[in-house]
């Protein structure tokens, strides 16, 4: 099982190798991180598709294993059941970004777009093909139904400005992992010197998302 | 007032806030249409005559290209806004929708979401390089294997995971693996009996 | 949630407006009370009292506030928008005084959404009215909180008649989360349900055939 959960890169000496390598336990709980995160953030995050991948193998795998046990072994019952819990976690996971990328999807492609060479990209090559495939149609039907009888100066709309930008400033639960010092929470202003403070590890807090965002992709907090 | 008929249109939806969709209004759609191309038209005449020295013909100007944005505000957002519902509608019905639905929809719309749906299927498809997972299934975290439903209407002939077939009988009981039975549930067909 | 699959566009936060946000674009269907400080010729009949071609500087009407914002500039005035009555220094006192005996219903029903928009207005005022919002607000969300809590299988049409249109979808989504807590509680969360937006359709199509 071990070598189905593996990150691709066969031919890494035998020490990063080891290092890559992720129990099954591992990967599930890499992916109950994510999808927290994904479902309590305002805004789309960087995709973890390789994650994805892993707990689909995975699934199929202990599926497979499932065949070949005894109809009406009480074990299987078990194990079926299990793959349903990771099943749910993995589609509820998905259903929130695809949720995203419609909601902000002329933003989503915007920083797709802008990406510098080298950058993690936000989308999977799949929620891309996606996101610009509902772009098309959601333009394809306004111009067909409205725009294109309109007066010619009015015949377009811009989406990034029609369609509302995700509200970093909402305000969400968080657990911290990893201690941290110095998070500025409100910046100075005329009436008050600027609010700045620790998060202990271990201790949870109700916080803007704003200030917060850069921790949740480092992964020193998780969203809960 | 100019701009009266728009809001009507968004009236419309705005009354309906848990989502369903009304009959697409082509006719008042139509007439805001109308009002643009009136708007538009006497703008024209009156840029004219402003550029020919008639200045204090400005302000109106203003004022009726204040109404074409409205109006092309409260179109955009109706059209966004019936996306929206219909777009939900996939995922309560499944892929196939009801008739009476489909019926209030423009050609435009119905195009759309043939798209969307291509779009989600072909996303769903490609998922875990091409082995492909149904998202729009397991809506709620499972607690068991099995569940007890009762049947609220006839539907026929079902098939479970390993060949078995069952009649689906208005007020049979039955007792089913609960992934085969989400939709159903969703679509008012099954009732989830809780013990 | 994921089990509701309708998501409007969201209003706008604050003095923001989203563009394809139903709620907004009837929000600024509120009417404003304006003096025109120029002649806008050819518009005479959008002002029903007077019969002649234009409409004259100088003339008291009402307008939506989509219009009276795509028309205010601070530069060249072509019209100056009058405080509604609600936000001025009168009505302030009482909201201040006391904020929770107020209908907000009444008053409003978008009391701190036109409120937050009178902020595009350049007006001496505009501190205070933006004060008197955030104070209103403040006052009424202790006891608007507490009930959306705590008012389980109850009737809350009472509670719910005298709020803002903000308010009454704060107390709703406080009322969703009591509910489903609850359903919780007794073990309901796990039961898959029929699709609202499937049984609303349904009841559509039985009062359709009643005559």
């Amino acid at each position: 099982m071990s070598d189905a959960l593996s990150d691709a890169g066969s031919d890494v000496n035998q020490d990063d190798a080891q290092e890559d390598v992720m129990t099954p336990a591992e990967l599930i709980a890499k992916l109950e991180e994510a999808w927290l995160n994904e479902k309590f953030s305002p805004e789309l995050l960087e995709n973890k598709s390789e994650v994805v991948e892993c707990v689909m193998e995975q699934l199929s795998h202990m599926d497979a294993n499932l065949q070949r046990v005894k109809k009406g072994d009480a074990k299987a019952s078990i194990h079926r059941m299990e793959i349903d819990r990771i099943r749910f976690v993995l589609s509820s996971y998905l259903r929130s970004r695809l949720r995203k990328i419609e909601k902000f999807f002329p933003h989503v492609l915007e920083r797709e777009k802008s990406r510098g060479e080298g950058d993690p990209s936000l989308l999977s090559p799949e929620e891309f093909a996606f996101a610009k495939e509902y772009y098309a149609n959601t333009e394809t039907y306004l111009k067909a139904v409205a725009l294109k009888r309109m007066p010619p100066n009015l015949q377009t709309v811009d989406m990034l400005k029609a369609v509302p930008e995700p509200c970093l400033d909402s305000f969400v639960f968080l657990r911290v992992k990893d201690r941290q010092e110095n998070i500025l929470v409100e910046p100075e202003t005329d009436d008050q010197r600027e609010y700045v403070v620790d998060l202990e590890e271990g201790s949870q807090h109700l916080m803007r998302y704003r200030t917060i965002a850069p921790l949740v992709s480092s992964g020193a907090v998780q969203l809960i | 007032m100019f701009c009266e008929k728009a809001i009507e249109l968004i009236r419309e939806l705005h009354r309906m806030s848990d989502g369903q969709l009304p009959a697409f209004n082509e006719d008042v759609l139509r007439q805001v249409l109308q009002e643009m191309e009136a708007l538009y038209e006497q703008n024209q005449t009156d840029v004219n005559e402003a550029k020919a020295g008639r200045a204090e013909l400005i302000p109106s100007i203003k004022l009726r290209h204040c109404c074409l944005l409205r109006n092309q505000r409260c179109l955009t957002a109706y059209l966004y806004d019936r996306l929206l519902r219909i777009r939900a509608l996939r995922w309560e019905y499944g892929s196939v929708l009801p008739a009476n639905v489909r019926f209030h929809m423009c050609a435009e719309e119905v195009q759309w979401i043939s798209q969307y749906k291509k779009s989600l299927a072909s996303f769903m498809r490609s998922l875990g390089g091409g082995e492909g997972l149904d998202i729009t299934q397991d809506m709620k975290p499972p607690k068991s294997l099995y569940i007890e439903v009762r049947c609220l209407k006839d539907h026929g002939e079902f098939e479970i995971d390993d060949g078995t077939v069952i009649l689906l009988k208005k007020n049979s009981q039955h007792f089913l693996p609960r992934w085969k039975c989400e939709q159903l549930i969703r679509q008012g067909v099954l009732e989830h009996v809780m013990s | 949630m994921d089990t509701q699959s309708y998501l409007p566009v969201q209003p706008g936060v604050g003095m923001g407006e989203n563009f394809l946000s139903l709620d907004d674009i009837v929000l600024s269907h509120e009417r404003l009370p304006i003096r025109t400080e120029c002649r806008f010729p050819r518009l005479g009949f959008l002002e029903k009292s007077s019969d002649s071609q234009d409409i004259p500087e100088g003339t008291k009407m009402e307008l939506p506030l989509w219009l009276s914002k795509g028309l205010y500039e601070k530069k060249r005035r072509v019209l100056s928008v009058e405080l509604p009555k609600v936000y001025r220094e009168g009505w302030r006192t009482v909201f201040n005084a006391d904020p929770n005996v107020v209908d907000l219903h009444k008053m409003g029903p978008y009391y701190y959404g036109l409120g937050s928009q009178m902020l595009h207005f350049d007006s001496p005022e505009n501190p205070e009215i933006a004060q008197t919002l955030l104070q209103t607000f403040i006052g009424r969300f202790r006891r608007n909180m507490d009930s959306s809590q705590n008012a389980y299988n109850e009737d809350t049409s009472a509670l719910v008649e005298r709020l803002d249109c903000l308010e009454k979808a704060l107390f709703t989504s406080g009322q969703s989360g009591l509910n489903s807590f609850q359903s919780w509680e007794k073990g309901q969360a796990s039961q898959l349900t029929a699709s609202s937006l499937v049984l609303n359709y349904r009841k559509r199509k039985i009062t359709d055939l009643q005559p």
